[in-house]
């Protein structure tokens, strides 16, 4: 059933620009470019598509296909789950690849480094947890679920690019194995807290949506 | 045997409410499902298949409860509520494509049969599609994976009057195997007048009568007036049921 699920949000839920801003996770290897862009691209992809959603009227199909209620919530769920992942695994040659070919980093704004990535997950994580909650409440109101969405997002996406233009967080920056051995905790909060946030989402979202009259 | 069983469903609104609905479809049979505007028959339709909440109710499909065997009872059902309003801008074998994964009785033939037979062009766009066609890709789709109840609202409405007299046939050889059912709403009497066998009526949200199409318009001849001869039509049932006088502008 997942595999059905995941097929069908790709092939007619999906608008063509989540394709696009799925693959531009490639962003990290411009030369001097606010990285964090790519998380944010990924969240207006996500919101284009739940917008798509409402003007082809995909969440009423898919309630009259033979599948539970709750599996129009889980559909979308892997959607979101498959375009934030595949985003992070296209970025991530990119960002190997820059160490090479970049040298001199990147003056912008935050290097694409273990924080940057644990950065990612948080902002996914806290994105998941508003955008998906709000937009289940009435399963058409993504605008407003977007906006409210970025409420959390946003600080984060000004801190990661922010700190690092201070001394004291230069670390942040950095692509030395030391360093990025400091970065982990980072790392490792953005892949504890992005699971628990959205598996909190999916449950609110199963109960809210399970209200809504379509 | 009952396909279907409805009993005490209950939505509530802020202005109106759908109030205590009780009837049963027995298997083989075709039932009409009749109102006027704004009664309730496609909550009524809604509230059965979950796609509005019930406040109050249960619905049972082929002796299952229907809340707890959703996935189940969907297998066996065809459903068309009006005509097809989705991915407009895709092309019908796009949708079919997909669609049918999720079928386990897809029958490829079936649906190959009633593609030719309703004349659609699988390469067409759904925006491309006329109102009469929309419905009837929709019923390609509910009729192409061997359901064996089919609820449909408003089947008939906007198609054109030969269309529509060979649904109706479609509808006699579907049920009469004596295996599947038929719930349809309309507010096209002749259609009931054609092929139903059980009558359904709702009327401000409450349900008027369910019974069979004779004891359903006998029950109905209290409303003859003095001199009055014959029994009192389907049409005039209804008209006079719902007559609140004319429109005063």
């Amino acid at each position: 059933m997942t595999s059905k699920l995941l097929y069908k949000e790709l092939r007619l839920a999906a608008h063509p620009n989540l394709f696009v801003f799925t693959f531009l996770g490639f962003l990290v290897i411009v030369p001097a470019y606010p990285y964090s862009m790519v998380f944010i691209f990924g969240c207006i992809a996500i919101c284009a598509t739940f917008m798509y959603g409402r003007e082809t009227n995909d969440i009423y199909y898919t309630t009259l296909l033979p599948v539970k209620k709750r599996d129009v919530v889980k559909a979308k769920f892997l959607l979101v789950l498959a375009v934030q992942m595949v985003q992070i695994l296209v970025s991530l040659p990119f960002a190997v690849l820059r160490v090479f070919v970049l040298p001199d980093g990147n003056p912008a704004g935050i290097e694409a480094n273990v924080a940057f990535y644990g950065f990612g997950f948080i902002i996914y994580g806290l994105f998941n947890l508003v955008f998906m909650t709000q937009f289940f409440k009435t399963a058409h109101k993504a605008g407003k679920a977007f906006l409210l969405a970025l409420i959390p997002a946003i600080p984060v996406v000004f801190a990661m690019e922010a700190l690092v233009h201070f001394p004291q967080f230069a670390w942040l920056d950095s692509i030395t194995g030391e360093e990025m051995l400091r970065q982990l905790p980072i790392l490792i909060a953005g892949i504890v807290t992005y699971p628990i946030f959205t598996l909190i989402a999916y449950r609110i979202s199963l109960r809210r949506f399970d209200m809504v009259d379509l | 045997m009952n396909l279907l069983s409805v009993e005490g469903l209950t939505k509530h609104y802020p202005r109106f409410t759908l109030e205590n609905i009780n009837f049963g479809l027995a298997q083989g049979r075709i039932m009409g499902l009749i109102g006027a505007n704004g009664a309730g028959k496609s909550t009524t339709l809604k509230s059965i298949l979950n796609l509005v909440r019930p406040d109050n109710g249960k619905v049972e499909i082929f002796g299952l409860d229907f809340m707890q065997n959703e996935d189940i009872c969907k297998q066996n059902i065809g459903v068309v509520l009006g005509e097809i309003d989705f991915y407009k801008q895709k092309k019908i074998h796009a949708i079919t494509d997909v669609t049918k994964r999720f079928y386990n009785e897809w029958d490829e033939a079936a649906y190959q049969k009633y593609l030719k037979a309703f004349s659609l062009d699988p390469q067409k766009r759904v925006v491309e599609l006329s109102s009469g066609m929309k419905v009837k890709y929709m019923l390609a789709l509910a009729l192409s994976h061997n359901a064996k109840l089919l609820i449909l609202d408003e089947p008939t409405s906007g198609l054109d009057p030969i269309s529509r007299d060979d649904l109706l046939g479609l509808f006699h050889q579907l049920v009469q195997g004596g295996e599947r059912s038929i719930l349809f709403s309309t507010h096209i009497i002749s259609d009931l007048e054609k092929c139903a066998d059980d009558i359904t009526y709702i009327k401000d949200g409450k349900l008027l009568k369910s019974a069979e199409k004779s004891v359903f318009i006998d029950s109905f001849q209290y409303l003859k007036e003095a001199g009055e001869d014959g029994l009192l039509s389907l049409e005039e049932i209804m008209i006079r049921s719902e007559r609140k006088g004319s429109y005063d502008i």
